[in-house]
């Protein structure tokens, strides 16, 4: 089943819709540097992954691209307008990203289909269509058989079915994806990997996902790889479903 | 699903402590309901007696004891002369111990005097005069005493015989022993001495004609001080005194019931920190988690008050079957009172609530992503 995206820019493809520039983040007063100066520019539809080894600053870039943090330097935009500069970064989270946590981070005590109704709290969205349209994600990731299990109760897999249903809840315009098959055995892996793929290509959103896979890397149209908080390649490669 | 179907889901998440929050918050406000209740009752009680003996106006000195100081009882006389006064009736008012019971109200009144003319008779007869030993009980005291018409009664060193069981017409005067005021003064040897005055008014009079009368007594009777009935007890100290002990210690209940619910909230905010950054990564504004927090600490303030009233009430109804007290409260479980307490329990959920909800409100999104 496909799902009808709801950002209304999703067709601009040539438009930057991230561009960082001299991107720097330090913690501990300066003490650990987890990205350096990085420059980046991430059109509408791309399929990124960023790979590297632990403690690259990989997910510290995906931390900035969510608004879940903030640079300690350089500059960062969405769409020609500074993140730095946004005014409501909560919005930005609900309405523009959806966001694919390695370890899924449900909340354990809400059934999927609660789950998946969580960020449409901050839309104007009823609560009867909440669960309609939470209802017609868990159908699109297989899930419709699971809609009022608790997470306990479910595999790993389904729980990250679960997780990317809720990151589409909104209708983003780019997912970010940290590790997301990190916890997940390879069959299940393949499979969540497929439905990430599938979806993105449907909804034509833009994907930048985080791995030290170099096997899902060769899925993607683009490569970036870091290292001790640099980006050291840029590699365009074929997409896979092309 | 709704937000508060949210807020209700944080509350049973754990269920345990959720319910340890509940009973110290309800022990709280069952404090403030049985304490509050019974002072007002009391005062309420005492105003229903000066009602139902048609006292406009109580002459007394009310100082720090429990009951009046004790005047002359020439003081009667010279009020009695005054316009407007159309009548006054001597009364000997004491707090003590009765046989088995720790405290009674022991009421001596002027013979024939209008206080004397409420008393209903539900079985027995009257004193037949000012110096017969006998005494007529309110049918509470009858009940606490465990004494029925034609036994003997010990009011300190004499032995009295219960005349009569008598409804007054309110718990004061039901939960009374009654009897002449001569009696009373040549037993206990205060002869002369009263330290009460009931004064009936001109009928008519307005409020503020009720006051200037006040003042013409107090002029003409400095010993004591003349009340407009009603208004007398809230000025005794002791009472004052009481009123203000019920309020401290229900102060004390509802800041230990502000502690226990900031604790759990505290803890539930700690717990849930990650849950709140993931709440806050998918794109909940802070302002939405802080309310989150704030709901449950009110619904749990709501819930304690409920069930603070509860055992407010059961507390003083039990408290009713003692001994040593029954027939002594007269609680007012009004339902202003009632809205009062669980108007304060949510208060207190929601002040309890704020440390937390702001705390909650600090966390950055991207602890999200550790764990």
């Amino acid at each position: 089943m496909k799902i009808p995206p709801h950002h209304a820019s999703a067709d601009v493809s040539s438009e930057a819709v991230f561009e960082a520039r001299g991107l720097k983040k330090e913690y501990d007063g300066g003490q650990v540097q987890a990205l350096r100066g990085v420059n980046f520019r991430i059109t509408q539809g791309e399929f990124v992954v960023i790979i590297g080894p632990s403690g690259c600053g990989k997910t510290t870039l995906l931390q900035m691209l969510g608004a879940l943090d903030v640079p300690s330097a350089g500059i960062l935009h969405y769409r020609g307008n500074s993140m730095a500069e946004m005014p409501d970064p909560s919005a930005y989270r609900a309405r523009e990203i959806g966001i694919i946590f390695q370890a899924f981070h449900l909340l354990p005590t809400f059934t999927a289909v609660e789950n998946v109704q969580m960020p449409m709290f901050e839309t104007e969205r009823p609560a009867d269509t909440r669960t309609e349209r939470a209802v017609e994600l868990l159908k699109s990731v297989g899930l419709g058989h699971r809609l009022e299990h608790f997470p306990s109760k479910l595999s790993g897999g389904e729980k990250q079915r679960v997780a990317i249903a809720r990151s589409l809840a909104n209708g983003p315009a780019v997912l970010l994806a940290d590790e997301p098959t990190g916890n997940l055995d390879s069959e299940n892996s393949k499979h969540i990997l497929e439905l990430i793929i599938r979806l993105r290509r449907e909804q034509n959103m833009t994907l930048v996902l985080v791995t030290h896979d170099l096997n899902i890397a060769r899925m993607a149209t683009r490569t970036i790889q870091m290292k001790d908080g640099l980006i050291v390649a840029d590699l365009q490669t074929p997409p896979p479903e092309a | 699903m709704n937000f508060f179907s949210i807020v209700v889901r944080g509350l049973l998440r754990r269920p345990v402590r959720t319910g340890l929050t509940l009973v110290g918050i309800s022990v709280g406000i069952g404090a403030v309901v049985a304490l509050v209740g019974i002072s007002r009752g009391f005062e309420a009680s005492w105003a229903t007696g000066m009602k139902v003996r048609g006292t406009d106006i109580v002459v007394s000195n009310m100082g720090n004891a429990l009951a009046p100081k004790p005047f002359s009882s020439e003081v009667r006389d010279r009020i009695a002369k005054l316009p407007q006064v159309v009548e006054a009736c001597s009364i000997y008012a004491d707090l003590t111990s009765v046989e088995d019971a720790s405290m009674m109200v022991v009421s001596a009144r002027e013979w024939g005097g209008f206080s004397w003319q409420n008393l209903k008779l539900i079985s027995g007869r009257m004193p037949h005069d000012g110096m017969e030993a006998a005494v007529v009980l309110g049918q509470t005291a009858a009940e606490t005493l465990k004494k029925k018409v034609g036994d003997p009664l010990q009011l300190e060193t004499k032995e009295l015989i219960v005349a009569g069981i008598v409804d007054g017409g309110a718990m004061v005067e039901n939960g009374s022993v009654i009897l002449s005021l001569a009696l009373f003064q040549n037993i206990t040897g205060n002869e002369e001495r009263i330290n009460v005055i009931d004064i009936r008014a001109a009928p008519g009079l307005s409020e503020e004609e009720m006051k200037v009368l006040c003042e013409k007594i107090n002029a003409t009777a400095p010993e004591a001080r003349a009340m407009v009935a009603g208004e007398h007890l809230g000025n005794s100290q002791a009472f004052r005194f009481i009123s203000a002990m019920s309020w401290g210690t229900s102060l004390l209940a509802v800041i230990v019931g502000v502690l226990g619910v900031m604790n759990t909230m505290l803890m539930t905010v700690f717990e849930r920190k990650q849950e709140i950054c993931i709440l806050l990564a998918i794109g909940w504004k802070p302002g939405r988690v802080i309310r989150m927090i704030l709901w449950e600490s009110a619904l749990l303030g709501f819930l304690g008050g409920i069930v603070g009233v509860i055992i407010g009430t059961i507390g003083v109804k039990v408290l009713e079957t003692l001994p040593a007290i029954h027939g002594m409260l007269e609680p007012d479980f009004n339902l202003g009172l009632m809205a009062v307490a669980v108007g304060l329990a949510v208060v207190v959920g929601v002040v309890s609530g704020l440390y937390p909800a702001w705390r909650s409100s600090r966390l950055t999104p991207s602890l999200a992503m550790q764990g």
